[in-house]
């Protein structure tokens, strides 16, 4: 099967199939990637000394997952984002909310949060740190204010865009005001507002790398300090290893989280083109 | 259970591009309760601007719109509208699209699903009432629309063009069965349409508009037996003498545009 092919039928598959038959074939294609990018990088390490190969750095990832160290990076980047960017949730769709339904709230403030989402989140860390204190919490409170402005525009863009039929419908069914958001606005501008959410994601994660470059131990997820050790030792089979891991929890947040929830709320609305024959 | 529709004197128009369009001019209209009445104009007369009036998404700039004689002050559960466009809600079932409205009045979730349910079964989707309306088909998807505005029980049912996007055999289908609806329910219709034979298969009356700006041109009364059809001779005749209505309105200068450009009306 080609990954192009699989590409298009896979909504439906997950949908129609109960059994995991075809969610094994949807990870044919990605699979074959990381078998490509893990050659790719063999040959890179081979070239150049100083990068560990695959190899060096499975035995580094066998030995961290066996002390517990891989575990607690992969838990503690789990719960420092999980917190943080459920806050951002929060702030980013209620605030996009608000902007949308006022005229000169949104004329006011959508170039702030355009220029706030374009620039790099990490130019508050020195401020943040000085202001609150080399705390988690104070890299916290970075990330969710990095991630909230996309969140919000993204709210504010998705909410512009639902259709004036159904809102028609919704008041002439007896809805008004904050159940009329509740019951048909937000409904319908869900999946415009995932995709400000997933750009909130890429971007809290940034802030929180930034985060950890910056000063250590600062968000106490242990990235720094494999980051410290990197830079003092020139060694970089540690920190090819933790690329890995947080490449793998990417990947998997993006797969069984982004993906999953785009996909249900497509198909629920009939965006997925259920493909040939018809 | 119906109520009877005022328009006094309606003159109503809108900021296009910076100008002032005029949408309605000087319409009156005496809907009694009960009553189907059928408006039939080309594109652009005003037709839709007249049930969003009585609908309560717009306020007459000059002029009255009374329900039972009670001045319509903006969208309530009594007067429903089915729209062109089917306007489900695409996250939800069928089942869940007909308990909306239920909800918002606030029926209780048990009796809000047999209500939900037995409207279903009245306009036939009671095997598609767990699918979403992209699963449906048109006519089904106007059915679940119809079956939404019922479940309110409304006193007024306002239609605007709402089989213009459908097949032919699905049209007359529905044309046979939204009178039967009627008969059962006896809730006023004000039934918009730019087909001037759907308007005398379905209405007691006619009433035939001309656009730029909006206005009534004069009305027929349909005294044939229920149901009608569309092939009907009698139908044909009476189409053949709102058709004369319109073509007056052109020859006294009014816009009733022709087939094949903009807005033109079909026989």
């Amino acid at each position: 099967m080609s990954p192009s092919s699989g590409a298009l039928t896979r909504p439906e598959q997950d949908e129609s199939s109960p059994a995991g038959h075809s969610r094994i074939r949807a990870l044919v294609p990605l699979a074959g990637v990381a078998a490509l990018l893990t050659a790719a990088w063999g040959i890179a390490a081979w070239v150049a000394d100083a990068l560990p190969g695959p190899t060096a750095t499975v035995a580094q990832l066998w030995e961290m997952a066996a002390d517990g160290r891989a575990g607690s990076i992969l838990w503690r980047v789990a719960v420092f984002m999980g917190v943080s960017f459920a806050i951002a949730m929060v702030l980013g769709i209620a605030g996009g909310l608000a902007i949308s339904m006022s005229r000169w709230a949104d004329r006011g403030l959508s170039a702030y949060l355009a220029a706030l989402q374009a620039m790099p989140t990490s130019m508050w860390i020195p401020v943040v740190a000085i202001l609150l204190g080399t705390d988690v919490w104070s890299l916290g409170a970075v990330v969710t204010l990095g991630a909230v402005p996309a969140i919000m525009l993204g709210t504010r863009t998705a909410v512009r865009n639902v259709p004036p039929l159904l809102l028609r419908a919704g008041r002439t069914l007896g809805e008004r005001g904050t159940s009329l958001v509740i019951r048909v606005v937000l409904p319908a501008a869900l999946p415009g507002i995932m995709t400000g959410v997933e750009l909130g994601w890429s971007i809290a994660f940034r802030s929180l790398v930034a985060g950890e470059i910056f000063s250590g131990a600062l968000s106490g997820t242990g990235i720094g300090t494999v980051i410290a050790r990197s830079r003092r030792t020139g060694d970089l089979t540690e920190m090819m290893a933790t690329i890995v891991i947080v490449l793998v929890f990417s990947v998997v947040i993006d797969r069984w989280v982004f993906s999953r929830v785009q996909a249900h709320l497509r198909a629920r609305r009939g965006l997925v083109d259920p493909g040939l024959p018809h | 259970m119906s109520a009877s529709v005022r328009l006094e004197a309606i003159t109503q128009s809108f900021a296009r591009r910076g100008r002032r369009r005029a949408a309605l001019s000087g319409v009156s209209l005496d809907i009694e309760a009960g009553e189907f009445v059928t408006v039939v104009g080309p594109s652009g007369c005003g037709k839709s601007t007249l049930l969003d009036l009585v609908a309560g998404h717009t306020r007459p700039q000059r002029g009255s719109v009374t329900v039972d004689g009670v001045a319509v002050s903006g969208p309530g559960p009594e007067r429903m509208i089915v729209f062109q466009e089917h306007a489900l809600f695409p996250w939800l079932s069928v089942q869940a699209n007909v308990e909306f409205g239920l909800r918002s009045a606030g029926v209780d979730p048990a009796s809000r699903a047999g209500t939900a349910h037995a409207w279903i079964a009245r306009v036939g989707l009671a095997d598609a009432a767990h699918l979403h309306p992209h699963e449906l088909s048109g006519g089904m998807r106007q059915r679940a629309a119809l079956a939404r505005a019922l479940a309110l029980a409304p006193q007024v049912l306002l239609m605007d063009e709402p089989f213009s996007a459908l097949d032919a055999p699905s049209r007359d289908r529905l044309h046979v069965e939204l009178q039967d609806l009627w008969r059962e329910t006896g809730t006023t219709i004000i039934f918009v349409t730019h087909n001037v034979r759907e308007a005398v298969v379905l209405g007691d009356r006619v009433i035939v508009m001309s656009s730029g700006p909006g206005r009534i041109m004069g009305e027929v009364s349909v005294t044939l037996p229920r149901p009608r059809v569309v092939e009907s001779g009698r139908v044909v005749d009476l189409a053949q003498q709102v058709r004369g209505l319109l073509d007056e309105a052109d020859q006294m200068g009014i816009a009733a545009p022709r087939e094949g450009q903009d807005g033109y009306v079909t026989i």
